[in-house]
């Protein structure tokens, strides 16, 4: 168990919440001159980092928004929690 | 609300604890992010609706429950009568607000059951089953909070000392009423 603090409602349990992937993956700007192979890493391909990583998360049972995290995946260790359209505030 | 029938049959009392279903009751969830919107729906209320999260405003017929940054439920402090669900309320906003594209309306009244709960052991209920920390939350009257409890997603409305009124999706009350009865007979 651990808490997430939510940056609309504050802190709250780990299992208010539902994990969204990885963060700021920017959509091809002409997806029809993409090979199906870029196409596929844009739309498949996720890193899997053990140390920091980037996450998009949702306040699933709380106020049902979506924000951003940095976590350290090996230890569970929240660096920071900014808003969508934020720029992350640690590299 | 012209077939209005009720999930929570009988009203149920535990030493420090008394759980009702209480209806009709009408409510609203109303959505936007814009100052117009905001000071749209003050206007056609007479009810500032709560800036800061996880609080509540009230005036003598309505209370508004912070959701999300744009998201608020509305709904009525007295019982409505059951032979019409008409409300002057969801019209002027549809009125003052969708039909001038600031926000949207939607009526949830028969989508969600709403419970009162009275007595000192209402937060010990909870605790036995949410992840949520009401130790501020219980002395603090006027907040809210979404959560979850035994897994099902509910709002709590701290309305005052000892009075609770918690929200639910009316095809989860059943189970949680029965869930909330047992929990209350072991406390
Ligand atoms: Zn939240």
């Amino acid at each position: 168990m651990f808490l997430i603090n939510c940056p609309f409602c504050g802190e709250r349990e780990q299992s208010e919440f539902k994990a969204g992937g990885e963060a700021h993956i920017v959509r091809p700007k002409q997806p029809t001159e993409l090979s199906d192979d870029q196409w596929a890493e844009y739309l498949f391909m996720r890193k899997n980092i053990k140390g920091i990583q980037f996450e998009r998360w949702n306040h699933i049972h709380g106020c049902r928004k979506w924000f951003n995290m940095v976590r350290d995946t090996s230890n569970d260790e929240i660096k920071a929690v900014y808003k969508m359209g934020e720029k992350p505030p640690v590299k | 609300m012209l077939n209005y029938s009720n999930v929570i049959q009988n009203d149920k009392s535990y030493p420090g604890l008394q759980m009702r279903e209480i209806k009709p009751v009408m409510k609203l969830i109303i959505r936007g992010k814009k100052r117009q919107f905001l000071s749209a729906v003050g206007k056609s209320l007479n009810l500032l609706l709560p800036n800061e999260a996880n609080t509540s405003s009230r005036s003598d017929q309505l209370t508004a429950l912070w959701l999300s940054p744009d998201e608020w439920m509305i709904f009525s402090n007295e019982i409505l009568k059951t032979d019409d669900n008409n409300y002057n309320v969801e019209k002027l906003l549809n009125r003052n607000i969708c039909k001038t594209n600031l926000g949207a309306v939607t009526d949830v009244t028969d989508q969600f059951v709403l419970i009162n709960l009275k007595g000192d052991k209402i937060f010990d209920l909870f605790e036995t089953g949410s992840p949520f920390n009401f130790n501020d939350f219980k002395s603090k009257k006027g907040l809210v909070t979404q959560t979850i409890l035994t897994k099902i997603d509910i709002i709590v409305h701290n309305q005052d000392i000892n009075d609770v009124n918690l929200f639910v999706r009316r095809s989860f009350s059943d189970h949680l009423f029965s869930w909330m009865n047992d929990s209350a007979s072991r406390l």
